[in-house]
């Protein structure tokens, strides 16, 4: 998490439908339908819900999440989380017992002669 | 120390090279051709042309044999093939059917 | 020949400088060091360790993934990719795992969210005593084909062993709590929201750039 921008949360009960964007870490433990293009770190807990387009430098999901997720360091994709969608990111982990249905784009080093 | 091992319940239809000991112990169909030595274990199976430096047989084999230094039919094997190599021995008890070449100049 | 060979006789080994080209079958461990090409088909477990490389479409109970994968998987229980492991295709498997460190590009169906989740909690029920570690690990480990008939990729496999298998080690821990949502009050009313980020006003979604996204609605029961 970047230290000196501030963490924005979207509590339980509160949805935000439309667009969003900004710098600082964003905390979603409600809901978004829309867009979320972020500049810093984007965690969806376990009673968050999005179901959105995702720009963000790094992504963590607990909850549940769907749309194309851009991000450029790191997603994770938790356990609890239920993912669906196309994720680009650098570096992408799903934990066991995360359910994500999708595709995943990493780069991958291949050997030559394959 | 082999490296390499077809268990028993594996089948293989294709083409197997390397430089390195092979152990089969299943079914292998299509052709083999290996640097080192191939043990064809008694539940192995092969379907195959062969060409090593070393053959060990003591499953079936259904194919010709190329060996540049020895091959062995063992005790209770079955053989169905043409073999060239220079060293070549048969037990007893071994099955056999096809022709031998040691590669003899004139 | 050795006798050693005997202890091997149910795990299968291709050697770092063997190249097998062809279909390959059977019903025990593959462990590859060196190259196979073309099909592979396992009731167990296909595990393809730093050196190996497999350019071929698998259908496996379980792979687990240290080396480098060309083509598709489609596995009845669970598919890792462990730190280091490469894999370009498609994974049809009702567990995924894949590592920091690992790298994959493909999609990854997992299968219908409702049958997952159904097959979950009825196999958390089924072991009330259990540590949640314990279950997260275990979750999938009776699931058998005919639970993932969604599965778009490969043919199903024979039936198969019920041993679970043991969990490598690379598999990561159980995750950690999801601590400040869970810990938070169930009621928790608009007033509390002093820190959120609100949009403008409630406007309708915008069209998504990718259509697709905005199609791939997820259908979850509410779990608590």
């Amino acid at each position: 998490m970047t230290q000196n921008s501030p963490i924005n949360i979207i509590r339980k009960g509160i949805t935000i439908r439309g667009s969003l964007s900004g710098g600082g870490d964003l905390v979603v433990e409600g809901q978004i339908e829309g867009l979320v293009d972020l500049k810093n770190h984007l965690t969806i807990e376990t009673t968050g819900k999005v179901q959105a387009d995702i720009r963000a430098e790094q992504l963590t999901i607990n909850g549940e999440a769907s749309g194309n997720m851009d991000a450029s360091s790191r997603v994770a994709i938790n356990a609890s989380a239920l993912v669906s969608g196309d994720i680009r990111a650098p570096r992408i982990v799903i934990e066991d017992g995360a359910i994500f249905n999708g595709s995943i784009e990493m780069d991958v080093k291949l050997p030559d002669d394959i | 120390m082999a490296n390499t091992i077809i268990g028993s319940s594996i089948v293989i239809d294709g083409e197997i090279s390397g430089d390195e000991d092979l152990v089969i112990q299943g079914t292998v169909k299509g052709r083999i051709s290996l640097k080192e030595s191939l043990y064809v274990e008694s539940s192995g199976i092969v379907e195959a042309d062969i060409d090593t430096q070393n053959v060990e047989i003591a499953g079936r084999v259904t194919g010709n044999i190329v060996a540049s230094d020895k091959v062995e039919l063992k005790a209770d094997c079955r053989v169905i093939g043409d073999i060239k190599s220079p060293r070549i021995l048969i037990a007893d008890g071994a099955a056999f059917k096809g022709n031998v070449d040691m590669d003899i100049k004139d | 020949m050795p006798v050693s060979l005997k202890m091997f006789s149910n795990k299968t080994v291709i050697g770092p400088s063997i190249l097998i080209n062809g279909r390959l079958s059977g019903d025990e461990d593959l462990t590859v060091r060196g190259r196979v090409e073309g099909e592979i088909a396992l009731s167990r477990r296909l595990i393809v360790e730093k050196s190996g490389i497999v350019k071929a479409n698998v259908s496996v109970k379980h792979a687990i993934i240290s080396g480098v994968v060309v083509g598709n998987i489609t596995a009845t229980e669970c598919v890792e990719l462990t730190p280091g492991g490469r894999m370009v295709g498609d994974i049809a498997s009702p567990r995924v795992i894949i590592v920091d460190g690992a790298s994959f590009r493909g999609h990854i169906l997992m299968g219908d969210v409702q049958t997952l989740r159904e097959t979950r909690e009825r196999l958390e029920a089924a072991k009330p005593t259990a540590t949640s570690q314990v279950l997260a690990s275990s979750r999938f480990s009776s699931l058998r084909p005919p639970s993932v008939p969604r599965l778009a990729l490969g043919s199903p496999l024979s039936p198969l062993s019920q041993r679970p298998i043991p969990r490598p080690l690379t598999t990561l821990n159980a995750p950690s709590s999801p601590a400040s949502a869970e810990a938070s009050p169930e009621d928790g009313s608009p007033s509390d929201n002093d820190d959120a980020v609100v949009a403008d006003k409630p406007l309708p979604p915008e069209p998504p750039e990718f259509m697709e996204a905005s199609k791939r609605k997820i259908i979850v029961k509410k779990k608590k």
